[in-house]
């Protein structure tokens, strides 16, 4: 009996969790978005982010847990993007080639397309990506196939990118 | 039917804090729902619906609306609870050309129809991996008769019938060497080929016998479906891999931008069958028949199939280029339009039957493929959907005009107007559906009051089992304009596709015992006075009766090692729902679970000297702990002499 | 006898046919896991279940509690009933004909005594059934007796069981009624019209 009371107890617990949570959530992306509007020049780009229910930032860098621009050099690391090139092996490469496409696109070129943080995005929260940027939608459209989430952490994810700024040199 | 009310519990609990607490206007529906789908106990469902069970090769009988599971139908997989593909009465059912097959990937299951609509009479299911079509009998729910489908590299696209089940037919996936032999992979254009099968049902009782194949272009061959009133005459396969590509098909098979629908016109074949066109081809097939008098299954060993050529039946088979891999092929109520869901496409392509039959008159080719005419698309194709969603598969009709098609990629429902071909409404689904079913929904005559949704992906939308996940059903209103959620439950296996019949339609035919009297198995003992003890050389053979709550013979001694001991146990129940099991101690195979008025017979090879207790394992009465018995087991060269009371 | 009353007499007579057709006794029972019913039928010549397999079942049933399994075939009453009532429709058409008041009460009176020894016939075997139980029962509790009750109902643990005449009973009650109703109105003519 006290289990099935706790238990929509807990849902409920969970649910108001889970609305006072996007509460915040939505509160904090409106003020984030009064901070681009501060720093943001282009307010095109701002209208079109907008059609979709995006800010300018995420419509160039995309959604996910990569929020802020990274600092990243003209340099490539030679050392992570050996590193890497490992984690691609083991993680991506059952579904991406460098020079050809094979499920999902060819990667060689991918950091000029996208911005760093674009690519680390769409590695490490696929399924939003496609779901909100309309960039990542149509590319599911076009290869019919989800990208996964390899349980790839956030500093495997920059590896790859070096990786990927490495190749695409 | 604790869970429903547990979950109907929480569903109106939480419908009243959430009441409480927030100002959504979800609760009230939620419990609008759970009326809906609420099956008070002791009150019967009001459709029946059999689930394929994917992977796990068998068939599971759910009703509707309440979601709740009854049984689960052994078919291509052995199942230790019954005995089924162990003990020796049903172990034939699951021979094949390569012998003894304990398991298989049983996907799309059919219900025999009359005048077009089902008829409750027999329900088909194809097995994937080593091609069968099987038909279990719905008076008994349990499989009668197992075809094999020779020449055939996946029996995917099958059994679909026509509307009198004058066939049931099947499609290769694989197209492979016909026949099989050794040839290098890479030689597959040269080499390899496909067949569509079409297998005669007897109206009578149901036997299945292989009327005839038509040999076809190596390409994969996906799904099927029949014609329906004007359109009687044909049946309609998809295609995909018109590349033919044999390996990394997922890039290479999807290069086209169109493969085909075959259109098939069985009643010319019937004519050039007629004719002498079709040659006899040596091949090996089984099948397998369970014989209701015996309660035994005999395996059938075949060894010649008809196979008409389309190059000696002109006007046989012609192509309707389709976009992009197509997998549904749907026909709707009228028979009038053919729908494929192109499965890399972002339109659904509708065929127009009497657009093609124009287009054959006026013959409005655009080519051919080993003598099968292309037609031209444009000339064939009544209409496109636009903006179907990602990834559509499958589509089902109401009877209303409107048709429901599964997209597979965004997770929804996608409902759209026949003739229009204008989307009206869709609703997400929780996740990834392949096969959608409404009861009769690929019939002539639907009953257009719920949608299951039968979902991959579950994920997040029941309580975790570690990595291993459910995969589930949705149950959906479709009586209204919107489309409306009801009722989500969990499945067996993977429930691949499913068909639903009102339940009155079985209702009336359904078997509660079998009578003892026509029990004609060779093993029966039909009463407690012929329970007996036999030895023949090295196999005992113990003649058990079962019956509230006791076997006869319940001790047995004079059991050598090593000796093939036969136990054929024989229900003498003639009540319903009496079941007796039976279970050895050390049986290497499986239980018995005997149905009144049954026999079955289970091998048993004790290895180790001493005394073994059998007993009852389903609890049949307030005494059934009772009901066991014991068999000594001497050594092998001991002179303990047969004995038993 | 006027004619009208030996048209009834010949009807109330030609009634008893339908113990042939019809059983005379229904003895149903009850229990939450028979939904669909169980029961016994007792014809002329004849014990079966209501449905095909129910005296099986009632028999198995009945062996938790140590009774005697019912086997037709060992009552001998069975044996000669139909005969028995053979010859009372017999002597019905032939009091008909003879026009003999005397014989028509003779008659009834004949017809009563014979059901009068069935019904107590009836009721001895129900009492051999429901008290002569097997000491070695699995289900034994003191004092109880499972004898079914001769007309109407009664709680046998957790069965009810119900006994009623059927239509074969219900049309030899009709007989009696029938051929008394013949005599009755026949007083107000003619004492005795025999030649």
């Amino acid at each position: 009996m006290l289990n099935v009371v706790s238990a929509p107890i807990q849902s409920v617990k969970k649910l108001l969790a889970a609305l006072t949570l996007s509460v915040v959530f939505i509160s904090a992306c409106s003020d984030n978005s009064g901070n681009q509007n501060t720093s943001s020049s282009n307010s095109d780009l701002e209208a079109k982010a907008g059609k979709f229910g995006l800010t300018a930032w995420e419509y160039e860098n995309g959604v996910g847990p990569i929020k802020q621009k990274l600092n990243i050099g003209n340099s490539i690391d030679e050392v992570m993007a050996k590193s890497g090139e490992q984690i691609f092996e083991t993680k991506c490469m059952a579904c991406h080639k460098i020079d050809e496409r094979y499920v999902g696109p060819a990667l060689k070129g991918v950091v000029e397309r996208r911005t760093p943080e674009y690519v680390m995005n769409m590695i490490l929260d696929p399924a939003d990506m496609t779901q909100k940027h309309p960039e990542a939608k149509k590319m599911l459209a076009q290869y019919a196939t989800q990208m996964t989430f390899q349980n790839v952490s956030q500093e495997d994810a920059r590896k790859i990118l070096e990786y990927l700024r490495s190749v695409s040199k | 039917m604790k869970k429903i009310i547990l979950i109907l519990f929480a569903v109106t609990l939480s419908a009243v804090f959430l009441t409480n607490c927030t100002q959504s206007g979800e609760t009230a529906s939620d419990i609008d729902a759970a009326k809906k789908v609420y099956v008070a106990p002791g009150k019967y469902d009001e459709f029946y619906a059999f689930l394929s069970g994917g992977f796990n090769g068998q068939v599971s009988v759910y009703g509707l609306p309440s979601g709740r599971l009854f049984k689960i139908i052994s078919v291509f997989s052995q199942n230790p609870e019954t005995g089924y593909g162990y003990s020796e009465e049903t172990k034939p059912m699951l021979m094949t050309s390569y012998g003894f097959v304990p398991w298989d990937d049983a996907h799309h299951p059919e219900l025999s129809m009359t005048k077009g609509v089902p008829d409750g009479r027999w329900l088909f299911i194809n097995a994937n991996n080593t091609c069968r079509v099987a038909r279990i009998d719905l008076k008994s729910f349990e499989t009668a008769e197992i075809i094999e489908i020779p020449n055939s590299g996946g029996n995917h696209g099958s059994p679909f019938v026509t509307e009198n089940n004058e066939y049931v037919v099947a499609s290769t996936r694989f197209s492979v060497p016909i026949p099989e032999k050794d040839v290098p992979i890479s030689s597959y254009k040269e080499n390899f080929k496909g067949t569509l099968t079409f297998i005669k049902v007897d109206p009578n009782n149901g036997d299945m016998n292989i009327a005839f194949q038509i040999l076809v272009p190596g390409i994969d061959y996906d799904l099927a479906h029949a014609g329906k009133g004007p359109s009687h005459d044909w049946v309609f396969f998809t295609s995909y891999n018109s590349e033919q590509a044999n390996s990394l098909l997922e890039i290479n098979a999807s290069k086209n931008d169109k493969d085909f629908v075959a259109a098939v016109n069985w009643k010319l074949a019937e004519k050039f069958i007629a004719e002498g066109k079709g040659k006899k081809m040596h091949t090996v097939y089984y099948n397998n028949f369970f014989d209701e008098s015996t309660l035994s299954a005999k395996a059938n060993k075949l060894t010649s199939v008809t196979v008409l050529d389309p190059k000696d039946c002109p006007g046989l088979i012609y192509y309707l280029p389709t976009p992009k891999s197509p997998h549904g092929v749907d026909v709707d109520p009228s028979g009038e339009y053919i729908i494929a869901g192109g499965k890399l496409s972002t339109v659904i392509p509708v065929h127009s039957f009497s657009k093609m039959l124009e287009a054959i008159k006026n013959k409005d080719f655009i080519g051919d493929k080993d003598s099968i005419p292309i037609l031209k698309y444009e000339s064939v194709v009544a209409g496109e959907v636009e903006n179907p969603g990602l990834g559509p598969l499958h589509t089902e009709f109401d009877g209303k005009g409107y048709a429901y098609t599964t997209a597979f990629i965004t997770s929804e429902i996608v409902k759209w107007k026949l003739g229009t071909w204008e989307v009206v409404d869709r609703i997400p689904t929780y996740y990834s559906p392949g096969h959608l079913c409404i009861p009769g929904g690929d019939s002539e005559k639907p009953w257009g009051k719920y949608l299951i949704a039968l979902n991959k992906i579950t994920k997040d939308r029941y309580l975790p089992t570690g990595p291993e996940l459910c995969q589930s059903a949705q149950l959906i209103d479709i009586t209204g304009d919107k489309m409306k959620v009801l009722l989500d439950f969990p499945t067996i296996g993977e429930p691949h596709y499913a068909q639903a019949i009102p339940a009155d339609i079985l209702l009336k035919n359904n078997k509660k015992i079998y009578e003892l009297e026509k029990n004609y198995n060779p093993s029966a003992v039909k009463s407690e006075k012929y329970a007996r003890v036999e030895r023949k050389g090295n196999e005992v053979h113990v003649y058990l009766t079962a019956t509230r709550s006791h076997f006869k013979p319940d001790n047995i001694e004079g059991v050598k090692t090593g000796d093939k001991v036969y136990f054929h146990v024989t229900n003498l129940e003639q009540d319903w729902d009496i079941p007796h099991g039976f279970a050895v101690k050390g049986a290497n195979n499986s239980e018995l679970l005997i149905m009144p008025g049954q026999t079955k017979t289970i091998l048993w090879i004790p290895q180790q000297e001493g005394v073994y207790p059998f007993y009852c394992t389903d609890f049949c009465s307030a005494l059934h702990q009772e009901m066991q018995g014991y068999i000594r087991v001497s050594s092998a060269q001991s002179s303990v002499k047969i004995s038993f009371n | 006898m006027k004619t009208k009353s030996r048209i009834l007499l010949l009807a109330a007579a030609l009634m008893l046919i339908s113990l042939y057709f019809f059983p005379i006794w229904n003895i149903d029972l009850h229990a939450p896991q028979y939904p669909e019913g169980i029961g016994l039928r007792i014809w002329v010549n004849q014990i079966t279940g209501e449905k095909k397999y129910d005296l099986s079942n009632i028999n198995k049933l009945n062996h938790y509690i140590g009774m005697k399994p019912i086997e037709p075939e060992s009552i001998p009453e069975l044996n000669y009933m139909p005969y028995i009532v053979g010859s009372i429709i017999l002597l019905g058409i032939l009091v008909v004909l003879l026009k003999r008041k005397k014989l028509v009460i003779g008659w009834i009176g004949i017809i009563i005594l014979v059901a009068a020894l069935g019904l107590y016939d009836f009721y001895s075997w129900g009492y051999q059934y429901g008290h002569n139980l097997n000491p070695e029962a699995p289900i034994k509790i003191p004092g109880m007796a499972y004898q079914p009750p001769l007309i109407g109902s009664k709680q046998l643990l957790n069965i009810k069981a119900v006994s009623l005449p059927g239509v074969g009973g219900l049309a030899l009650g009709a007989t009696i009624l029938i051929a008394t109703a013949a005599v009755v109105t026949d007083k107000k003519g003619k004492p005795d019209d025999a030649k």
